[in-house]
């Protein structure tokens, strides 16, 4: 068995003690007068978030083509599309389960959702984090008490409070993300059953069919197709294809 | 009858702080019936020491103001903001009064196993000894008692004061007050004696103890004199107020709050404050004897207040730096509390002493 070993503090002789102690005592002096504290005194100064910060979601449903990508990607489950008296399928958040992670507006072909700076949200429960769509739509009502806002900088190898007088915006306008217009395709219609599931899906009443001599014929209207991309998730013959509009 | 009232007024009269900024308003004083000799009252020396200052207002504010200084000094010293919300533009500054309403209106628990009668008299009983020494202490040259023997009265009733504390253990009988209680003995003992030795090395340089006539014996104050005695008597101050690197009784990590465990409401506001209280004589017993007292260049217009605010200055100065230790030092152990007190200090106080003989001795030559 090993011997047990001692652990020793350093040992400093006395001039060293009066430097250290004199030295630790002109530091408290000097950060009395002037200190270097941290502290954002919140409901009156806010902290300067970056313009990406991921914060409450807000939505425009003149931009959205309900292709129900956001609810489909959102990792936590939270989105979920509810139908809207215009027949249209919108996305609702629940706050309770949200991560904060974006991917659904990463996502939004048509950039109907939009991030902000906001991160203060207050509910009185765990029902009302349920935010409807109405509730999206809407900029959501805050108290600004906040004179100043606050940015760290680095100077020297520290940290630094740099205040500023003026309110930070919350609301970022961030250009629309660039558009490649999509169109639906059936590439093998040979295969197709006939089943028109891709007609119940679409929410354009871009594809049709008709009956011809006995013969199912489906049609997809490239004029009212969004490219949302619906028929194809749904097509279960798997013969419908998203492809890049030809413009003619 | 109205000889008495005159003799008495006379003797008033004699002894009055005289400022001459106010004189032109004192003229016109003896047209108002009863304000001329309230306001003579006031201004008699022995009653304005008790009143104003060192004793109830000044007193009074450093109880109010420097808890809230200690806080916010340490605070910010450790990149903290200390208290801060009530009147946030202020900088909290009446935390320490609301924090007094609270705990007038606060219920004081008396539990099952104190012993009640001295459990409840003595917050109040200590608080009040520990505002005697005032009395003796003199601001310039406004002073309540005047006797030669003023210091060795200071530092009597300044060693009664760990009584009362041991007291108020002792009356709370549970564990955590029990062991507080020890240790404030041990640390008793662990300061007294070079405290007092430190004391009377500047007795026998200035060759007296009267607060007045060592002031003006310190045309080169006492801590440039002694400075081994001052640095002895100011960790004894240390020690004996609990500031951080002693702050062995009540320390808050394992005892909770050592002593007094036990009190709440207006009794614990009391003791709270008992330990600003005894800082605040020592600091002002520090200032006589090696800071000068109220001595320092004369404030033309204030008369007698020169003095005192000279004096409040250099206490406040003292205090400052006693409380500035809490920023940067950790705590002692016990151990190391008592072998501090007992070796380095006690040999640094008795060579405090050596020095002072010394000096005498140059003097006589």
């Amino acid at each position: 068995m090993k011997s047990m070993k001692k652990v020793v503090g350093p040992e400093y002789n006395l001039s060293e003690k009066i430097k250290t102690n004199v030295y630790a005592v002109g530091v408290a002096m000097q950060e009395s007068v002037y200190p270097h504290t941290m502290t954002v005194f919140y409901p009156r100064e806010r902290k300067k978030m970056p313009d990406n910060y991921r914060g409450f979601i807000l939505f425009d449903p003149d931009k959205c083509i309900s292709c129900f990508n956001c609810s489909f990607v959102c990792p936590a489950n939270a989105i979920r599309m509810k139908e809207a008296p215009n027949k249209r399928y919108y996305p609702t958040v629940d706050y309770g389960r949200c991560i904060f992670c974006h991917f659904c507006i990463d996502s939004c072909s048509g950039g109907a959702l939009k991030a902000t700076k906001i991160h203060d949200v207050a509910y009185k429960d765990m029902d009302e984090m349920f935010t409807p769509t109405e509730e999206m739509i809407e900029l959501p009502e805050i108290i600004r008490e906040d004179k100043k806002y606050v940015e760290y900088e680095i100077e020297e190898d520290d940290l630094h409070l740099k205040r500023t007088k003026g309110e930070d915006y919350l609301f970022v306008e961030v250009p629309p993300p660039i558009q490649i217009p999509m169109v639906s395709q059936c590439i093998d219609r040979a295969n197709c059953i006939g089943c028109r599931v891709c007609e119940e899906m679409c929410e354009s009443g871009a594809i049709s069919s008709s009956v011809e001599n006995g013969m199912l014929r489906m049609k997809i209207d490239t004029d009212k197709c969004t490219g949302c991309g619906l028929c194809v998730k749904e097509c279960s013959m798997q013969i419908l294809m998203l492809k890049k509009l030809e413009r003619k | 009858m109205m000889e008495m009232i005159d003799t008495l007024m006379e003797t008033v009269m004699s002894n009055q702080v005289s400022i001459p900024l106010i004189e032109p308003m004192l003229d016109v004083l003896p047209e108002i019936p009863m304000l001329q000799y309230m306001v003579a009252f006031m201004l008699w020396k022995p009653l304005f020491a008790i009143l104003i200052c060192p004793g109830l207002t000044v007193g009074g504010l450093t109880l109010l103001f420097f808890p809230w200084i200690e806080r916010k000094l340490c605070g910010r010293a450790q990149w903290r903001v200390g208290p801060h919300e009530i009147v946030w533009w202020l900088g909290g500054v009446i935390q320490l009064l609301a924090d007094t309403l609270r705990f007038l209106f606060q219920e004081v628990i008396v539990h099952k196993d104190a012993h009640r009668p001295y459990f409840l008299q003595f917050p109040f009983l200590s608080f009040t000894i520990f505002l005697l020494p005032l009395l003796f202490i003199p601001a310039g040259t406004i002073v309540a008692i005047q006797t030669p023997y003023a210091i060795q009265i200071i530092l009597a009733l300044v060693c009664l004061f760990p009584l009362f504390i041991l007291g108020l253990g002792w009356a709370s009988n549970s564990r955590f007050a029990y062991i507080g209680t020890v240790r404030e003995a041990f640390m008793y003992f662990a300061y007294e004696i070079p405290f007092i030795i430190a004391a009377i090395a500047m007795i026998i340089l200035y060759g007296t103890s009267d607060p007045l006539l060592m002031a003006s014996r310190q045309s080169i104050p006492g801590i440039i004199l002694n400075p081994v005695a001052a640095l002895v008597f100011f960790i004894g101050a240390a020690m004996a107020t609990g500031r951080m690197p002693f702050e062995i009784a009540d320390s808050d990590q394992e005892l909770c709050a050592g002593p007094h465990v036990e009190y709440s409401g207006i009794a614990f506001g009391l003791i709270y404050v008992l330990c600003y209280e005894k800082a605040y004589i020592l600091s002002a017993l520090m200032t006589i004897l090696f800071l000068g007292g109220g001595s320092g260049p004369v404030i033309a217009g204030l008369g007698d207040l020169s003095g005192v605010l000279w004096f409040v200055v250099k206490t406040y100065l003292v205090l400052t730096t006693l409380f500035m230790l809490r920023a940067v030092y950790p705590r002692y152990r016990l151990d190391q509390g008592l072998k501090l007190g007992w070796s380095p200090m006690l040999c640094l106080a008795l060579i405090g002493l050596a020095i002072s003989l010394v000096v005498v001795a140059v003097r006589v030559i």
